[in-house]
């Protein structure tokens, strides 16, 4: 085999390669999903969650309170910094929130109304927006966009806005400053992460009795379908009777059967026998609609357990009930927790049958429910608190899985699926 | 369509800190404007101790907390217990519990459409006898409100099943007055002056319009009201009557211009936020955004008075946000129409003590216990407006008032399938390339199918 | 009672009366009405045996009959009723249906997910299984490929929608068009390529599914036929298409069919991610828009589903008629 060590070497390197790719693929969307749990839904409309690590250079409108105008040159001064109390950097800014960046900083940035003489020898007052270095004397253009003369001796400042790098600034207008300018700077924000979506979801109000609702639900939901299927998985694997292939027949027809069908004529049968809308009826509900995949995956993993064990314990007396408990079952075993984790999946994760089978008062509400119905309803459009649900409703499958998965491997290794 | 109407950040907060002072009853009983004694009257005359009432509805959150306060006031006055839960999926849950008979004693609807589907399989039960008199005397233009909560029960005989409690507003067109200010935009009066100052701030290198139709799978019902809307705008009231009784089928060329109307807007990459394209996937409840975003991503946008919930947070109303009337035409004197929507309870399951509840909601104490939370408006005459929480209730309430034409949101009297179904696919299809003729006609045709 | 003592406590009863039932039934049957002594014993035995597959076996028929064959019968009846449910029609509702092109589209894009997802989901799912088989972090790999199983369908419908959405700052598939001067691109409003956006988030999801289950099939594989195959000569891609696959055929199919049961009756991707818009409908998806309106329609889109997965059905009986020869 040394022939083919070189070969198997470059292959295993394509093979950890590849891995990695589809590694990667597959967890960039649940990573943007975590990312954005622990931002707010500014944040998230502002940069996408790739850049979340990265300071942004964001617009902020900053309205300075007129406190202490001045009286300059027949203009009103206010002075101050636009980080108040605190301290920042400032990039860039303007006097509109079309443009927050129309000037530089050091600059001043001014609206001038000037006179422009037009073609036609008409003379037209215009306003013009101009930035220049602070201190220094603004320079007109000859001419405006529409092509007119500009008249620079006659031009008076409108407004004027200074900002320095530090925050700094001085605005100044012909009017007196009564109300608070609204002054607009362009300044890098650093990145942000908050625990204020976990709070949302974890500290609402009844979230500790979903979950333990949910658990309610959800375990012998799993438990109870796979006990059935797994007795009825082996009476049609190995034992003989009439209308064996009939069965099997059925039970992969109805693997099909959508369950929406079920909801409503089912509910009306639990209404009618007493059970209502309550936790019996939603194990008997979850343990119908599973079992036709419960006993289709067990069924076919059985029929691959080898035949001379059974058979030769059969002949040693064993009766059908001991041959399953003491063979069978645990050789089923990475079977039955394959079919655990998914059916556990399965009914943690459900929605539909929860809302149907159980009653709508927020008492029994799972957490699902709970997040879609509670939650989520007035805040749609809050993608940060999405992500967090989706982040607590998952934590414990995922908990689940590892934990089970160490089993499941080890039932893997000792046991062969044909 | 109708979505829950919530007050501002301001309100909710107000309210969370009244609820610390305060406890449930954050009112001090015969302090303020309230109608105190409408509330000793219920108290006299019922004494429900150890009676549940059960009550479902699409309140959710902050509504939630806002109802449950006016509820409060109930159980304390004739010591009953009411639970109310409130769910996203409303709707879905109220038809389920009511098939499988294990329905609430009060369904509080926010389409009328879907009571009359219960009504009709007899799911629902009359109001108590005297609600009609009483609605038509209490409410303003009482008639009809009476009219909209009156359906065929299933031997077809009309009787009246719902009694109306909110009132929601549609044709507000929400802006920044910063942002107008800046730009030196007036309030368009006309509709004429509002496509005029849309195609001004194209001009000007701006975009006038956000709109978003996202809502998951209830995606396309903001483009209902736009049509609706110009439906009032460009019609007689009595054929938009038609067209909600489908007296005038949904293909009529009357219909397709109200539609195309609405694509003179949402169709044209200028005029919307992201493109025409963005028009179909951007979420309702972010499109708003767009307004406050520096620079700004648009100027104008189109949405129901519960829009502010979805402002980002900290939002001033009157200095970064405020509304105006969607205008009328000045070229077609059809007078200043204004689209509405109401919410509305149904008796899922009749008991005495249901019974004492819908007299209390007809007291004037059970608005304004609401109304002074903010983020209601009511139709109810005797209340004292003085309990609006704030200016823009107030301002709302005035629109409402000036009205020269109501109308109740279309869509949520059409049948489901159309104005919760093939109306929302529809006017998907239309922003995203469908001619208006196909779309109608294929709406038309989903209609037909159902008679 | 505390809620945590009394969700214990069910949970006790619940699973516990489940064990009693196939103890205690077996139990009897053995002890009490067929005991294995004196003059019967032979004869007994093997009444027992007779009887003993339907102990095992009426638990699962039972809920079997009553949660889905009885309404599966029910809602057979229902479909050949009109949306009151007062007049026979017969096929009508199908009839109706077939000549709608909603429906038209709902039906041949519901075939076009029955035909990729189940493909795709199975074929990366045996490509991680192989690749991860003899890697060291193997199990790291394969336990970060499994966790999107965990998500809800509503929850991986919101991540992908931070990979779609049409605002460069939130998708991440504009953000890259963005980075390269492209314009964005709303990728669920391309005709006929957006149901494969759509599709797959399910792969996405269902792979870890095939993974699991195939890397199990893979281990079971005894190392005699693969080393054989090495000393042959063979290199390891045929001996991992002429070897390995043909072994664990069997579990592909079972793969296979899982999938693309779970392909039909999943709706909510559809819902939430275009609400069936962009003519991007799938029957499940379709059905909701009639449920609780038109059941008649309602019931007749559910048998149309069945109908898709009908070939699928009938591979899987004969391959279980073969397995009992």
């Amino acid at each position: 085999m040394d022939n083919i060590a070189g070969q198997k070497s470059s292959l295993s390197i394509v093979s950890n390669l590849s891995v990695l790719l589809l590694v990667i693929l597959w967890l960039v969307p649940t990573v943007g999903l975590l990312v954005s749990s622990f931002r707010d839904r500014d944040q998230i409309g502002q940069s996408g969650w790739w850049a979340s690590m990265f300071p942004v250079e964001q617009a902020y409108r900053i309205n300075p309170e007129p406190e202490g105008v001045q009286q300059v040159d027949g203009l009103y001064v206010l002075e101050g910094n636009v980080f108040g109390e605190g301290s920042g950097s400032v990039a860039a800014f303007g006097i509109q929130a079309r443009e927050p960046s129309a000037a530089d900083v050091g600059q001043t940035y001014t609206r001038f109304v000037v006179d422009v003489t037009e073609p036609d020898g008409k003379v037209d007052d215009i306003k013009l927006e101009l930035a220049y270095p602070a201190g220094d004397a603004p320079v007109f253009p000859d001419v405006d966009e529409d092509g007119n003369k500009i008249m620079a001796e006659t031009a008076q400042i409108d407004r004027s806005l200074t900002v320095m790098g530090n925050g700094d600034f001085s605005y100044a207008s012909a009017k007196d400053i009564k109300r608070a300018p609204s002054v607009y700077i362009m300044a890098e924000t650093p990145p942000e992460f908050t625990l204020i979506n976990y709070e949302t979801i974890l500290g609402s109000a009844g979230m500790d009795r979903a979950f333990i609702n949910t658990l309610t639900v959800t375990i012998p939901a799993t438990i109870i379908p796979i006990l059935i299927a797994a007795f009825a998985a082996y009476a049609l694997a190995w034992m003989d009777f009439a209308g064996r292939g009939f069965l099997v027949a059925v039970v992969v027809g109805l693997l099909v059967v959508p369950l929406q069908l079920a909801l409503v004529p089912m509910l009306t049968f639990h209404n009618k026998v007493g059970i209502g809308q309550s936790f019996l009826g939603i194990w008997l509900a979850h343990t119908g609609f599973g079992l036709p995949l419960a006993i289709y995956l067990l069924r076919n993993y059985m029929v691959g357990l080898p035949r001379d064990i059974i058979e030769s314990a059969k002949v040693d007396g064993a009766t059908d009930f001991q041959v399953f408990t003491k063979i069978v079952l645990p050789l089923s075993f990475p079977a039955l927790a394959s079919f655990a984790i998914f059916q556990f999946l399965w009914t943690w994760n459900d929605l539909l049958v929860a809302k149907v089978f159980l009653p709508s008062n927020s008492e029994s509400w799972v957490m699902t429910v709970k997040i879609a119905d509670d939650l989520l309803g007035s805040r749609g459009g809050d993608w940060g608190i999405l992500a967090a649900a989706a982040f607590v409703s998952i934590a414990v499958p995922l908990f689940v899985f590892f934990a089970m998965q160490k089993y499941l491997v080890r039932g893997l290794l000792a046991g062969s699926v044909k | 369509m109708m979505k829950p109407l919530l007050g501002t950040a301001a309100v909710a907060a107000l309210v969370a800190g009244g609820a610390h002072a305060a406890g449930h009853l954050p009112f001090n009983e015969g302090e303020g404007a309230f109608n105190w004694d409408s509330l000793a009257a219920i108290a006299d005359a019922y004494n429900l101790e150890g009676e549940t009432i059960t009550m479902t509805g699409p309140w959710t959150g902050v509504e939630k907390e806002k109802v449950d306060i006016v509820l409060n006031y109930f159980e304390e006055a004739t010591g009953a217990t009411v639970n109310y839960s409130g769910s996203d999926s409303f709707e879905q849950d109220i038809v389920i519990s009511a098939r499988s008979g294990s329905a609430p004693n009060i369904a509080v609807f926010p389409q009328p459409g879907l009571a009359a589907d219960l009504a009709k399989q007899g799911f629902l039960t009359p109001m108590p006898e005297g609600t009609a008199d009483w609605v038509k005397d209490n409410f303003a233009a009482g008639s009809s409100w009476v009219d909209l909560g009156t359906y065929a029960d299933p031997d077809g005989n009309d009787q009246l099943y719902g009694m109306f409690y909110r009132v929601d507003l549609k044709s507000l067109v929400w802006y920044s007055p910063t942002a107008f200010d800046e730009a030196g935009y007036d309030i368009p009066e006309t509709m004429e002056e509002l496509k005029e100052l849309t195609d001004q701030i194209v001009e000007d290198g701006g975009t006038p319009w956000c709109i978003g139709l996202g809502s998951g799978a209830a995606t396309g019902w903001p483009a209902t009201d736009w049509v609706e809307d110009l439906m009032l705008r460009t019609q007689e009231p009595a054929v938009y009557d038609q067209w909600v009784s489908n007296e005038m089928k949904f293909d009529d060329p009357k219909v397709v211009e109200a539609i195309e109307e609405f694509g003179y807007f949402a169709k044209n990459d200028a005029y919307v936020q992201g493109g025409a394209q963005a028009v179909a996937t951007t979420d309702f409840r972010d499109s708003p955004n767009g307004l406050f975003a520096i620079p700004p991503e648009c100027y104008m946008h189109r949405q129901a008075s519960f829009i502010p919930a979805f402002f980002p947070e900290g939002t001033a109303m009157g200095d970064d946000a405020d509304f105006f009337y969607f205008p009328a035409y000045e070229g077609k004197d059809l007078g200043k129409p204004v689209l509405g929507a109401g919410t509305l309870f149904g008796i899922t399951n009749p008991s005495d003590a249901t019974n004492a509840l819908i007299e209390y909601f007809k007291t004037p104490i059970a608005h304004e216990l609401w109304m002074a939370q903010g983020g209601f408006l009511t139709a109810h005459a005797g209340v004292n407006l003085d309990n609006y929480a704030d200016e823009s209730s107030k301002a709302q309430g005035e629109i409402l008032q000036n009205a020269s034409t109501f109308r109740f949101d279309a869509s949520d009297l059409m049948p489901s399938e159309i104005g919760a179904g093939a109306f929302w696919t529809g006017m998907v299809d239309y922003v995203t390339g469908a001619s208006a003729g196909d779309v109608a006609t294929a709406i038309q045709e989903r209609w037909d199918s159902i008679q | 009672m505390s809620p945590v003592l009394q969700g214990i406590l069910t949970i006790l009863i619940g699973v516990g009366g489940c064990i009693a039932y196939f103890y205690g039934s077996n139990l009897i049957l053995d002890k009490l009405i067929f005991p294995a002594r004196n003059d019967d014993h032979g004869r007994n035995i093997n009444r027992a045996t007779m009887v003993r597959p339907w102990l095992f076996l009426f638990p699962a028929l039972f809920a079997l009959s009553l949660y889905l064959i009885y309404p599966v019968i029910g809602s057979f009846i229902r479909s050949l009723y009109n949306r009151s449910g007062d007049t026979f029609i017969g096929l009508g509702n199908y009839v109706q249906m077939f000549s709608e092109d909603g429906f038209r589209t709902a039906f041949l894009n519901n075939v076009l997910w029955a035909l990729v997802v189940p493909a795709a989901a199975t074929f990366f799912g045996l490509l991680v299984a192989q690749l991860t088989d003899r890697l060291r972090w193997g199990n790291i790999a394969k336990s970060l490929i499994f966790m999107p199983m965990a998500i809800s369908f509503v929850g991986a419908s919101l991540i992908w929608k931070f990979v779609y959405a049409n605002d460069p700052d939130i998708g991440i598939i504009n953000a890259v068009r963005d980075y390269f001067g492209m314009a964005p691109i709303d990728v669920l409003q391309i005709p006929f390529w957006n149901n494969f956006f759509l599709m797959v988030i399910l792969v996405w999801i269902q792979t870890g599914f095939a993974m699991v289950i195939l890397s199990a099939a893979l281990r079971g594989i005894p190392e005699e036929t693969v080393e054989a195959a090495i000393i042959d000569g063979a290199n390891p891609f045929q001996i991992f298409f002429k070897i390995k696959v043909p072994q664990i055929k069997g579990t592909i199919v079972v793969v296979w069919t899982t999938i693309t049961i779970l392909v039909l009756k999943v709706f909510d991707i559809v819902y939430a991610m275009t609400g069936g818009n962009f003519a991007t409908e799938i029957l499940p998806s379709y059905m909701m828009d009639f449920m609780f309106r038109d059941d008649g329609r309602a019931t007749a889109v559910a048998f149309v589903i069945m109908l898709i997965v009908l070939p699928v059905m009938i591979w899987n009986i004969r391959q279980a008629r073969s397995e009992m020869r």
